[in-house]
């Protein structure tokens, strides 16, 4: 294995995986632009069933219609979060708690037992291990649409295994806020992606 | 009539020039005749015909202006507006920036103005309601629309030997139809300098099938979307970027236009296929020939294959700058393709067609970043055809960002005295669902 960090994105059989597929780029330009981090620059897609998962540091699973694991799925999420792995999942439905949202938390259930994805305080060291963010998640442009007519997710959930976060859960749809043509970064004011900084950050370092 | 010839309006200047005791004296005078006809469930609601003229006169004490205004051009009231504009001036601040009126210039002649739309009748006018009210009243659609029309002119005489004319027409239409169901909305917008080009039963009909089509609108998932824009969906994002071509403001750091040290002069801001530029001769969307400080207009680039060519200087941040001023242009013209609007449907995988963009606000300047909502046609595309109509959206987007999204140019189109082209443009945000019909 090389020593450098990969992104690697979990494939599963139910809903649809293939997600916000200019994401990782997005990410990876920043932890080379903020970061001492060595990185590979090439998105590593597995799926979860596979044996490779074993292999990889950060995980991204997302999507926006059902998560139904298989047995295998199942049996591999769990022992690689269980061994200290770290799952960033995110749901891809925009502006309401979608399919995902329900079925992922659902699954989370039934693999680690009820209520153990809990909601993380916004004073969270992964709020503040590279980039400052006082106010514990930035929020999306699917959130903030200038109008008060906003549902903010104010929080992010996880399931801690020993202290640690183990499985990372956003209901806020920060792949496709970060999932864009590369070019247009620079016409944003603040970079967007700092925040999966601070989550690559915290994978690797807690 | 309030509309004076040039010799006519010369000779009242003038009159009032000769009563001047100022240091500097700058008038400006400008007079219209406009008709409208306003219309609203399926009837005519208003009609009229204005006729208006001004005459302005803005005296200067060294760096003391103040300003008056009359409409009634003999000599004791030419007399009175002048001493009127002198008072105020001595008893107003000192303006830092002020600037002495210029010299004597050279104009091109313009094209602005056109005969037939002056002469532009009741009749006429109540035609154009019944083109949209026939068909809609036939197709259970509600029509509500105004049409307006004018001919005036201006002109600007300055004491430093300057003067300047333009005469000039125009016309503008819009009508929204509804139908009366309350599930669909239709709309459609035209404007021009030369009446002949107007067809109001065809932007009519346009208006009425998007109504007839967007009826029973599906919700589908916000999210980005490749959009294809009519030219009134993106005419306004376009005119806010074009916002930002002052220079003052980007040097002083407050627009998109600012960067560390300056500004974004010669940089490459949107895709290389855009290119925009103004002419006041262009004879889709002439205008006058100069602008209201009686500086000359001429055909100018803005953005040449996506950098930024020019930007508009005052006279005052010009010398502050050491450069030559740049006046902010009277129209803008954006470069098309040869693509029609069915074209770009045709070539259109999966998308979505906005008819038009309303209710948009800022929320960020420095990067050009807007919201609004999609309204009166907003459909889903799949496999080169419209599918269904889709409910309205929220978005938030920044013309920056839609500009180097570009996919393909279509025709242009005159929008507001600009020209626009229909436009191809992949992942546009939509943010959220709007009930609005």
């Amino acid at each position: 294995m090389s020593n450098k960090f990969f992104f690697t994105r979990l494939q599963y059989e139910s809903g649809n995986w293939d997600v916000d597929q200019r994401m990782p780029s997005n990410l990876l330009n920043s932890l080379v632009e903020y970061t001492t981090l060595a990185v590979d620059t090439r998105e590593n897609i597995i799926p979860l069933a596979s044996d490779d998962i074993f292999e990889c540091p950060f995980c991204y699973i997302s999507g926006h219609k059902l998560v139904q694991f298989t047995k295998k799925e199942r049996e591999n999420f769990e022992k690689y979060v269980r061994n200290g792995g770290f799952v960033f999942a995110d749901d891809c439905n925009h502006d309401i708690d979608g399919l995902f949202a329900k079925s992922f938390e659902r699954q989370m259930d039934d693999i680690f037992g009820t209520g153990t994805l809990k909601k993380i305080p916004n004073d969270h060291e992964l709020y503040s291990i590279f980039f400052e963010f006082e106010d514990g998640p930035p929020t999306t442009s699917q959130e903030l649409n200038g109008w008060g007519d906003d549902l903010v997710h104010e929080y992010l959930k996880a399931i801690e295994i020993d202290g640690r976060i183990g499985v990372l859960y956003s209901n806020k749809d920060y792949g496709c806020e970060w999932d864009y043509d590369f070019r247009n970064k620079r016409w944003y004011k603040i970079d967007n992606t700092r925040f999966g900084v601070n989550i690559v950050m915290y994978a690797l370092t807690s | 009539m309030a509309i004076y010839t040039k010799d006519e309006a010369k000779r009242i200047m003038e009159k009032a020039m000769s009563f001047s005791t100022a240091d500097a004296c700058e008038i400006n005078m400008n007079g219209s005749e406009s008709g409208n006809i306003r219309y609203a469930r399926n009837t005519v609601s208003t009609s009229g015909h204005r006729s208006n003229q001004n005459l302005s006169i803005q005296s200067s004490f060294g760096k003391k202006s103040g300003t008056a205004t009359i409409d009634e051009f003999d000599d004791v009231s030419l007399e009175k507006v002048v001493r009127r504009a002198e008072e105020l001036a001595k008893l107003s601040p000192e303006n830092p920036e002020f600037m002495e009126p210029l010299g004597p210039q050279s104009y091109d002649d313009s094209i602005s103005y056109n005969e037939e739309t002056a002469n532009i009748t009741p009749e006429y006018r109540a035609n154009v309601a019944s083109s949209s009210i026939d068909p809609a009243t036939m197709n259970e659609v509600t029509a509500a629309g105004f049409f307006n029309d004018s001919s005036g002119f201006s002109a600007m005489m300055n004491s430093n030997g300057l003067f300047a004319y333009n005469k000039s027409t125009d016309s503008d239409f819009t009508v929204t139809m509804r139908t009366n169901d309350g599930t669909g909305s239709g709309w459609v917008s035209r404007d021009f300098n030369d009446i002949t080009k107007f067809d109001a039963s065809e932007a009519s009909k346009i208006a009425m099938e998007k109504a007839l089509m967007s009826k029973e609108a599906k919700a589908i998932e916000p999210g980005r979307y490749t959009v294809i824009l009519e030219p009134a969906a993106s005419a306004d994002l376009l005119r806010n970027m074009f916002g930002s071509f002052d220079s003052r403001r980007a040097d002083e750091g407050r627009s998109f236009m600012s960067k560390d040290g300056g500004n974004k002069l010669g940089q490459k801001i949107v895709d290389e296929r855009v290119n925009i530029w103004s002419d006041p001769l262009h004879p889709e969307v002439p205008t006058a020939t100069w602008n209201g400080e009686g500086q000359p207009l001429k055909k100018m680039s803005w953005i040449e294959n996506g950098v930024v060519k020019n930007l508009s200087y005052s006279r005052y941040w010009a010398e502050q700058k050491g450069v030559s001023p740049v006046p902010y242009p009277s129209n803008f013209i954006m470069e098309g393709g040869s693509a029609s609007l069915e074209d770009l449907i045709k070539d259109t995988k999966k998308g979505i067609l906005v008819t038009r963009l309303w209710y948009i606000r800022s929320v960020d300047p420095q990067t050009l970043l807007y919201t609004g909502l999609t309204r009166d046609g907003t459909f889903y595309i799949e496999n080169g055809k419209i599918k269904h109509p889709v409910k309205n959206f929220r978005f938030n987007e920044s013309p920056i960002i839609m500009l180097n999204n570009l996919e393909t140019l279509g025709k242009q189109v005159r929008m507001n005295g600009d020209l626009i082209p229909y436009m191809k443009v992949r992942d546009f945000t939509f943010t959220s669902l709007s009930d609005a019909v």
